[in-house]
């Protein structure tokens, strides 16, 4: 990789400011702010940059002082774990900004670099510049302007750059015969040796996608990225089954009413869903299977029960979905698990979730009651082992006790990775669960 | 069809409404006995006699006003200047008086009256009479402003000057009343506001107004051999800018350079070019490049105004720019 910028004299002590892993889960983070420019001088504990990881939106603190010696990842870039972002002169190098000559020591690369590294003609902390007409282009084909080299002045990104590897991209898709199946999905960038001549005409076919007339063509967030990579791989690594039960929701619902009619001047209101994470919280003491962890030669029993509650963002903030975990929730008080949640779900529709919060389910529940849905299936949330897919408590003509008569019922589905949990544990689980639910005096303690 | 001269359009043009409309009379200076100065109205005052083609003394304060006079009451007159830079002496009759009579007098009084004449370089006339007012006059509402690049487009949009209720400037030039095109001899308007495409492409589009619309042709055919396929738009009138038209061809080609031959500061160039940027924000893959005069007064000698005016050169090189081909 080479820098854009070098200092001029001795080379001092460096330190590489890399990406940082901020999950277990992440693989690669975008950088969308840098805080800082080439020659700023930082503390330890400045925040230098916003990186988005597939789960949140962090911010990356500096370790160490010194001085920016060079930014070589450009905003809007994704790279993966590692890739140094910048370089920081350390304090003891006595490197002051003067020494750094960001006009004099561009030193160009003779082959274009990686894609995901930055332009050297582009002056540090820059923002990529891309022509208006090649952004629409660029989204119209579904062409990543982020990693394209830019012929323009100053790197700039046009139309010529976006229709070029606009019809690579095709060509690409059009070798690979219909048949076959691709090892790998045609990368959608492919880097391009600027071209400095002629307006050359070049008939680009839209995406196969996107060939209706009304279509639009719209490029999805880091997040919908993450949401749908790793929900491909759980459905495609894990072999999942369902098992569904009916629960009678009479005591559970009169335990609720109960207690939020006494709990009222606490400010205590506690949710169905609040009852059900405490209730599949306690279900665990007896089935430590459901709060394990395939690896691939052994399965993991987790000491904490954290379970993961599956929250839609609002469509105004981009969509997606979010799972706050409610930490030891086999050890925490209804009271408490309500809270945190209320907490949590707020502050991920309104600020966005740490990674702390994020981190560490070990059983998730998606609860879809509150829309009206009565039963449905969940895709596992890995490294769990099941997911409770939880529909609507109902009002339904039942039979209890030889009579018929009318009572609330639910229908939970779980969905299960058969290498840890096999038909009969999940069933057992859920017989636990049935238990809880239709006596709960045993989840108040 | 026939060929006839630029100076031959606009005379048939003004003939042809006189005898049509009795209202329409000529006057300016040398404009009857001396057939004009540019011999436009060569003939005219023996057809309608010199009560309707008026010569006037040295005083364009003086006819301008005595013409705004006459269509405040009813009439319909042509006045011309001889050039468009004498015309600074009638400031303000022509700016402060023509298009506002309508605004000021509560629209008792409309000014149906058309100021025409020579605008622009000449050929070695000097700074002071190698005006260009386009972009000045422009900035001035309740006028119109048409800019004739052809005989055809000559003959239509005075006739339409003559017939519209508003005063209208007409800018001729010096350097094209001898130029031949295709002229129909029936009398035809062409509605003012209304651009022209000149030459059909499909990698930039070229908007000019008036004699520099030939110099973009001439570029476009420089720039074809180069495999840079230019759109070229005679824009005909200034106020109003058929923005549409313009936009339309940017839409398709995403670059655009305009020509205007005016200076470049708050010009007719930097109005189209604000505009597009407006209109076809997300179209646009370079910011519109512009073509002016330099910012000098016109140089009297012949290479040094050659090199200040637009011309092919310049135009080329702003295509090859606006499309990164520099």
């Amino acid at each position: 990789m080479s820098t854009c910028f070098r200092v001029k004299g001795e080379t001092p002590m460096t330190i590489d400011i890399t990406m940082p892993r901020l999950s277990d889960t992440m693989e690669k983070g975008t950088v969308v702010k840098w805080h800082i420019a080439v020659g700023d001088e930082v503390s330890a504990g400045d925040v230098i940059a916003d990186i988005e990881t597939d789960k949140a939106m962090m911010e990356m603190q500096s370790f160490d002082d010194g001085v920016i010696l060079s930014i070589d990842v450009d905003e809007g870039l994704s790279v993966d774990v590692g890739t140094v972002l910048a370089i920081l002169a350390g304090e003891d190098d006595d490197n002051s900004v003067a020494a750094v000559d960001p006009v004099a020591v561009v030193q160009p690369s003779p082959t274009p670099s990686e894609p995901t590294l930055r332009e050297e003609t582009r002056a540090a902390g820059d923002q990529q510049r891309v022509t208006p007409v090649a952004r629409r282009l660029a989204d119209q084909y579904g062409v990543d302007v982020a990693s394209l080299r830019g012929s323009g002045p100053s790197g700039r990104v046009i139309k010529r750059d976006v229709l070029d590897a606009a019809k690579i991209t095709d060509e690409v898709r059009a070798a690979v015969p219909p048949s076959a199946k691709p090892a790998e999905p045609p990368a959608p960038i492919i880097e391009q040796p600027s071209l400095p001549v002629p307006a050359t005409k070049v008939e680009v076919t839209p995406s196969p996608l996107a060939r209706l007339e009304n279509d639009r063509r719209e490029p999805v967030s880091s997040m919908r990225q993450t949401i749908a990579r790793r929900l491909v791989e759980s459905k495609q690594d894990i072999p999942h089954y369902q098992v569904s039960m009916v629960f009678a929701m009479d005591a559970m619902m009169n335990l609720r009413k109960q207690l939020n009619a006494e709990l009222a001047d606490q400010g205590v209101k506690l949710s169905v869903n609040d009852l059900i994470v405490r209730a599949c919280a306690v279900a665990m003491h007896r089935n430590p299977l459901m709060n394990a962890s395939w690896d691939r030669d052994a399965i993991v029993y987790h000491g904490d029960v954290n379970i993961g509650i599956a929250v839609a963002l609002p469509e105004e903030r981009g969509g997606g979905l979010v799972v706050p975990v409610i930490h030891s929730a086999n050890t925490k008080s209804l009271r408490v698990i309500s809270s945190e949640t209320r907490m949590l779900s707020e502050k991920a529709r309104t600020r966005g979730l740490s990674m702390d919060e994020m981190d560490g389910a070990t059983f998730t529940i998606s609860n879809l009651g509150m829309f009206g849905v009565d039963a449905f299936t969940a895709i596992i949330n890995p490294p769990n082992s099941a997911i409770l897919a939880v529909g609507a408590s109902i009002q339904k003509p039942v039979v209890r006790d030889g009579e018929l008569g009318i009572g609330w019922e639910m229908n939970a589905t779980l969905s299960n990775d058969h290498r840890v949990v096999d038909g009969a544990t999940a069933a057992r689980y859920l017989a636990t669960l049935k238990e809880l639910i239709e006596h709960p005096a045993a989840i108040l303690v | 069809m026939r060929e006839i001269s630029f100076r031959d359009a606009l005379r048939e043009a003004m003939s042809d409404e006189m005898r049509r409309d009795n209202r329409v009379f000529l006057i300016g200076e040398e404009v009857a006995q001396y057939d004009g100065a540019y011999k436009v109205s060569k003939g005219m005052l023996d057809e309608f006699g010199p009560k309707r083609v008026i010569d006037t003394p040295i005083s364009e304060s003086g006819f301008a006003g005595l013409g705004i006079g006459a269509a405040m009451m009813g009439l319909r007159p042509i006045v011309e200047f001889m050039s468009w830079s004498f015309s600074l002496v009638a400031a303000d009759p022509i700016l402060n008086n023509a298009p506002k009579m309508l605004y000021m007098s509560g629209g008792q009084f409309g000014c149906p009256i058309v100021f025409r004449g020579n605008d622009g370089a000449g050929g070695q006339l000097g700074s002071t009479h190698s005006w260009c007012v386009e972009s000045m006059y422009a900035n001035v509402p309740g006028l119109k402003i048409i800019i004739p690049s052809t005989p055809y487009s000559a003959k239509g949009l005075l006739t339409q000057a003559i017939q519209d209720d508003d005063p209208v400037f007409c800018l001729e030039s010096e350097r094209m009343l001898s130029m031949t095109g295709d002229v129909p001899e029936e009398s035809y308007t062409i509605p003012i506001g209304t651009a022209d495409i000149v030459r059909t492409g499909s990698d930039c589009t070229i908007v000019s107004f008036g004699r520099p619309v030939h110099f973009c042709l001439e570029a476009a055919e420089a720039l074809a051999r180069e495999g840079i396929d230019c759109e070229v738009i005679d824009g005909r009138s200034i106020k109003p800018l058929d923005i549409d038209t313009f936009a339309a061809s940017v839409r398709k080609t995403n670059y655009c350079v305009v020509v205007d031959q005016s200076w470049s500061f708050a010009s007719v160039g930097s109005e189209v070019a604000a505009e597009l940027h407006r209109v076809c924000f997300d179209d646009l893959d370079n910011h519109v490049h512009r073509v002016h005069s330099d910012d000098v007064p016109a140089p009297y000698a012949s290479n040094l105004e050659q090199e200040m005016l637009p011309n092919a050169r310049k135009i080329c090189e702003a295509v090859r720019s606006v499309t990164y081909n520099a």
